[in-house]
């Protein structure tokens, strides 16, 4: 029985803990940044050796290192643990890496490269013409997981031998101890670039010529793989090659990499200096690093990689009206998306990245209100502002996966296409249904399109996104559905013209139909944002993306004293 | 239920009457908030929510709350929010109750026996199921509840059915399917991120715990001296279910409801993990948290304004409930 | 019943729109590419012949020691009866995504989500029993107004953000523990599996204190416990040795569904915190539609429930007596 005489709860005191907790919480967290830790010597001082790099990240390593099987996700560690034929210098040009020079024979259709001598691989095997077709073929089989060996379909005998008809790869030919050449059935002046890609990176005898799983990474790059340095989904140990082929190269002892670190833990160990280099940082600690004056010269913006834009399916209603998807590259205010990620998004208003088309007389496409009007009139569409009537009536589906940008772009462009008459309706589903959903041909009429640089050249954009021969009824990168006889013509005839100044007024043509026509509404292009510590030197971003360490070096203050004492003060 | 002692009774109880404040204030917000705000819980103000480091503003005169990471205002979204979360909530928090109570009350009485089962109202039930399946062209998934729904019938069945392990069996299967896969599915057949769907997932999921927790407690009130008098003078077991044993379950079925409201307002940010839930533009307290995440040490209020509001929320559910119980029994003391 | 869930699983993971060849070779790969991906996963046979297969290598016999490299047929087997000469194998086949024999993906981090669902299960009961027995025998106090709403405050807030706050203060702020991760050394690992299991204590000690709370203050009320307390028992004792032990039921109930939803991985603790157990497996195979893990993941689940609930039950005849006997 109740007593009548028992206190009755008294709701005081609950309450009051509850409000003191959640709001003092973030009241006690305090927003002022440490000092980055300090080099040893000013920034011109020689390179120093030694030291070891520590990296984290969101992602994981998944399958390995191997660069027959690489994916986005391994890119960086493959590119440290097998150097290819070629790279990329610091202006985006293919120079020579393993190879010493290459020539281009028979109209384009062969290039021939000539090795250096006493290269040195991991498992101290000399690097031979030999290693690079065995590599090719591994790469290229049918039985290897390879996601990107239809890139090089243009090797001669590349059919029969993915067919599974020939047991050799014929356009690859070793000629002699140090010269390899490759034979391709089309002329292609972006073959360069596909070989500065991974999949063709030189691989140890170790590798055979098949592709396993069980394979210890070996190759010829500056770091290699000690036998225990992969533990499986937490961290990723590489230690200098000491027989890498540039003497004195690489500085760094050792690369650290750690992963599935979600952000704030990067951020607090990044601040306390256990962390030497954060490309994953969130734009509220990227703006606060870049406010602080004792940060701001250490942090680094790489080049624009990847576009972004409103794909509009081209064969469904409302997109099969030219009028409206003008109006919706002009509706879109690009400085506004911008906002969603300032630190890493630069607005685009033309197909190509930045870094490939820096052209400010080209005219593209842009944010104008009364054009988009306009444009929504000639369609048939008038939309009145003031009254809100008119436009198109029913909702349009928008596809949309929850996942970083995607969400709140979508949310934007929403709102700025209700104020020319377009309504969306956002449907949120997951990644892998996405990208089955936007690639069917009658399944959705508009999403985000985006397509990262394979390489630095336009037809990396072009060829796969708006040429007809890119669509499919499923499985289709064309997620437009666009098709135009004389864009197919332009990028064809770019891909096997040489000379440079033809080809840009190739593209100059092809860029200017993408964006009167506008299969996509161009939105925005994306890059990567890095903040390192003080003492980390020498970095230098890579032209197309993987994190590119291999010329690092250490110097950090108070290092010696650390060695002294016996043990980091990590 | 709730007569003049029981009214007085919860009157006089100062907590609960707390409790049912906060609540009712909680709807007033959700539903004339949106009207007081300056900006719609929409639209995005470039001009006045961006601060001069070009993040978000916090809580300042345009912005009560702060803005949020597109420049909405959080006040008015945190209105608009609460609608949709308290009606989520409340009613998934009754569809799983009702659910949880049927089937534990149930089970938990006639645990150990075995009961008569007219069997066309079975066959017709299985078929029925085997229709809806095949009219979906899953003819797989029917064919598999046929096949798994016969060979527990066979198991339990016979002349006499065991209800109590039919349906904990149930209990068990839906216990044994991993949570994200089972929202998937229903995601991925439903249409992903409308409300019912949400309602679908959150009271399919959340009615477990209440029906092994009931049943327990049922199993308990079954010896009773009055209950097994009312059984003996042969009352018919429906109308001794509910006008005995569910009276005295009721203390911790109304324990377990409000603390399954607060875990589903709350387990709509777990859902935006997954991607489900309202689609985005709408907000929701739960999804507003999940956005806001990243933002913790440097737009805070991203994330204190829906934590707080989901805390105020449970806290009156509980308050409110406990008030009820205590009202309706007071015998629980 | 686990044949049942894991047909379904089956069933439902192959038509959801989703394509796991896709998401092994990524976003950008061309289509020719995954489709030979897809076909030396296996996705290439109608999903019939894959259910089969997949059963026919679930459990079956085969030689007591693996030769991997001799022997490729049993690359992704594990013994586990060994019988005579041979052995009986399971099998859950290879990992889409990271390539690698889900057996020993699972045995491997089963341990770890053992120890962290058994801490929590710890500290929940800890936390909870204890301020479940304050608040009740100081009813009515601001003791109990405080436990009673720090319990709400567990309930209300998502393990993300409790994860987020306990980093926060106890990582960054006081440093006293690691920010995540699982540590190299034994000692290394207990001081790793402090912060996530303390997330996971002060979300599920909610309920506990609640329950607790609840059903010990009907037994202090009743004439029998005033009696005793009367003849000179000390408090402790009644409160113990009755209150408590009558309050059994509903918390071993509660403690059967909490140990069984912790095995099948406490996800978002475990991804916050780094911790590499099943539920970060099983959440990053859901959305990348790796299938053997997602089954594998799905079996160790069932499993652990229904071993969780056989015990439970045998725990119920055990203590309350009434439960057992009373038929009608």
């Amino acid at each position: 029985m109740r007593s009548i005489l028992t206190k009755p709860d008294t709701p005081g005191p609950s309450l009051a803990l509850c409000a003191l907790v959640l709001l003092g919480a973030p009241l006690g967290c305090d927003t002022t940044l440490p000092f980055p830790v300090a080099s040893a010597h000013s920034e011109d001082s020689p390179p120093r050796r030694g030291g070891t790099l520590h990296l984290a990240t969101y992602g994981d390593l998944r399958s390995g290192i191997d660069p027959a099987s690489g994916t986005d996700q391994s890119l960086g560690p493959i590119h440290l643990v097998f150097a290819g034929l070629v790279d990329y210098d610091g202006s985006a040009r293919v120079v020579p890496d393993l190879a010493d020079h290459w020539a281009v024979d028979d109209g384009g259709r062969t290039y021939r490269f000539v090795l250096r001598v006493g290269v040195i691989m991991h498992d101290g095997a000399e690097l031979t013409a030999d290693d690079v077709k065995r590599s090719a073929e591994r790469a290229l089989h049918p039985s290897t997981p390879d996601p990107n060996a239809s890139y090089f379909a243009n090797i001669a005998g590349y059919e029969a031998y993915a067919a599974g008809r020939a047991d050799h790869l014929a356009g690859v030919v070793v000629e002699g101890r140090y010269v390899v050449a490759f034979h391709l059935a089309k002329p292609d002046s972006t073959f360069p670039y596909l070989l500065a890609m991974h999949t063709l990176r030189p691989t140890c005898r170790s590798a055979g010529d098949r592709y396993s799983d069980a394979w210890l990474a070996c190759g010829a790059g500056p770091f290699e793989l000690p036998p225990s340095g992969w533990r499986r989904g937490t961290s990723l140990r590489l230690v200098r090659h000491p027989g890498y082929f540039r003497p004195g190269e690489p500085y760094l002892d050792a690369v650290e990499w750690t992963f599935n670190m979600k952000a704030l833990a990067q951020r607090v160990r990044f601040e306390r200096g256990e962390l030497d280099l954060a490309r994953e940082l969130t734009d509220g600690d990227t703006a606060r690093f870049m406010a602080d004056a004792r940060w701001r010269p250490l942090g680094t913006v790489e080049a624009d990689t990847s576009i972004y834009g409103e794909s509009m399916n081209t064969r469904m209603a409302p997109f099969d009206n030219l009028e409206i998807r003008r109006a919706v590259a002009a509706a879109i205010d690009r400085e506004h998306l911008r906002m969603v990620q300032p630190s890493r998004m630069s607005v685009l208003t033309q197909a190509l990245p930045k870094a490939l088309w820096d052209d400010p007389s080209f005219a593209g496409q842009g944010y104008d209100y009364p054009a988009a009007l306009q444009h929504m009139k000639k369609a048939g569409y008038p939309f009145d502002p003031v009254t809100g009537t008119g436009g198109w009536t029913e909702p349009i589906e928008y596809l949309l996966f929850d996942q970083g940008l995607d969400v709140y772009t979508a949310q934007l462009v929403q709102q700025d296409l209700a104020k020319v008459g377009l309504r969306l309706r956002l449907h949120l589903v997951s990644y892998s249904a996405f990208l089955t959903l936007q690639e069917r041909a009658d399944a959705s009429a508009m999403s985000q399109g985006n397509w990262m640089l394979d390489y630095p050249d336009p037809s990396s954009i072009f060829d796969p996104l708006f040429t007809t021969e890119a669509i499919a009824s499923e499985g289709s990168f064309n997620t437009a559905f666009y098709s135009n006889p004389r864009f197919d013509e332009l990028a064809a005839r770019a891909h096997l013209e040489a000379d440079a100044a033809v080809r840009r007024a190739l593209y100059r043509e092809a860029n200017a139909i993408l964006c009167d026509q506008a299969p996509w509404a161009f939105t925005f292009g994306h890059h990567n944002f890095d903040v390192r510590q003080a003492y980390v030197h020498g970095f230098a971003p890579h032209p197309v993306g993987p994190l590119d360490v291999s010329g690092v070096w250490l110097d950090r203050a108070g290092e010696a004293l650390e060695r002294a004492l016996g043990g980091g003060l990590r | 239920m709730l007569d003049a002692p029981a009214r007085t009774r919860f009157a006089r109880n100062r907590s609960a009457l707390a409790g049912a404040a906060v609540v009712a204030l909680l709807v007033a917000f959700a539903l004339v908030g949106p009207l007081l705000a300056s900006h719609g819980a929409l639209e995005s103000d470039f001009a006045r929510g961006v601060a001069p480091d070009a993040m978000p503003v916090g809580p300042s005169a345009a912005f009560p709350l702060g803005a949020d990471r597109i420049f909405r205002d959080v006040f008015a979204r945190l209105a608009v929010a609460g609608r949709l979360s308290l009606l989520v909530a409340v009613s998934a928090t009754l569809i799983a109750s009702a659910i949880g109570a049927f089937v534990g009350i149930v089970a938990g009485y006639y645990e150990g026996t075995r009961q008569h089962l007219p069997w066309p109202a079975a066959v017709g039930l299985v078929g029925a199921l085997g229709a809806v399946a095949s009219g979906c062209t899953r003819l797989a998934i029917g064919a598999l509840i046929a096949g798994t729904t016969a060979s527990l019938l066979r198991r339990f069945g016979g002349p006499r059915l065991d209800v109590d392990g039919l349906l904990m069996r149930t209990v068990d299967v839906m216990l044994a399917f991993p949570f994200l896969l089972l929202v998937m599915a229903i995601g991925a057949a439903l249409d992903r991120t409308s409300a019912v769907t949400l309602f679908v997932i959150l009271g399919a999921t959340g009615w477990m715990g209440i029906a092994r927790v009931l049943r327990a407690r049922t199993m308990q009130v079954r010896s009773l001296d009055y209950v097994a008098a009312s059984r003996a003078l042969g009352q018919p077991p429906g109308s001794v279910m509910f006008k005995h044993v569910l009276p005295n379950v009721a203390g911790p079925l109304i324990v377990s409801a409000t603390v399954l409201v607060a875990q589903m307002i709350v387990a709509d940010s777990v859902l935006s993990y997954l991607g489900l839930g309202i689609a985005p533009p709408t907000p929701t307290w739960g999804r507003m948290l999940f956005e806001g995440q990243d933002y913790y040490s440097t737009a805070p209020w991203l994330v204190a304004a829906p934590a707080t509001a989901i805390l105020l929320a449970v806290w009156g559910f509980n308050m409110l409930g406990e008030g009820l119980r205590d009202a309706i029994d007071p015998h629980e003391a | 019943m686990v044949w049942g869930v894991v047909s379904i699983v089956f069933v439902v993971s192959s038509l959801l729109p989703g394509d796991p060849a896709r998401m092994v070779a990524g976003a950008q790969a061309r289509p020719a590419d995954v489709a030979r991906i897809r076909r030396q996963l296996g996705l290439g046979d109608p999903a019939m012949v894959q259910y089969a297969r997949f059963w026919k290598r679930l459990l079956h016999l085969g030689p007591r020691v693996i030769d991997v490299e001799a022997d490729s047929a049993h690359d992704t087997c594990a013994v586990i009866l060994p019988l005579g000469g041979s052995a009986v194998h399971i099998d859950f086949g290879k990992s889409f995504q990271k390539r690698q024999s889900v057996v020993d993906l699972v045995s491997t981090r089963l341990p770890r989500t053992l120890a962290l669902a058994l801490a929590g299960m710890v500290l929940q009961l800890l936390l909870g029993l204890t301020s479940g027995v304050f608040a009740a025998t100081r009813r009515g106090s601001w003791l109990d107004g405080l436990l009673v709403g720090s319990s709400l405050l567990g309930i209300s807030t998502p393990t993300f953000l409790t994860a987020l706050l306990l980093q926060y203060v106890f990582a960054r702020g006081l440093g006293w523990l690691p920010i995540d991760g699982f540590g190299a050394t034994l000692g290394e690992h207990a001081r790793c599996l402090v912060l996530p299991a303390l997330t996971l204590g002060m979300y599920g000690a909610a309920y506990y204190t609640r329950l607790v709370r609840d059903e010990m203050v009907v037994l202090l009320q009743q004439d029998w416990v005033r009696t005793a307390r009367a003849k000179g028992l000390s408090p402790g004792r009644v409160v113990l040795r009755h209150g408590l032990r009558n309050a059994l039921v509903p918390i071993v109930t509660a403690v059967g569904l909490d140990f069984g939803a912790l095995m099948g991985g406490a996800v978002v603790t475990e991804t916050v915190f780094r911790w590499p157990g099943l539920g970060e497996l099983s959440v990053k195979a859901m959305l990348d539609r790796d299938g053997p893990v997602i089954v594998a993941c799905v079996i160790v689940s069932s499993v652990m429930i229904v071993g969780a609930n056989v015990l439970v039950d045998a725990a119920y005849a055990r203590l309350d007596p009434r439960v057992g006997h009373s038929r009608p």
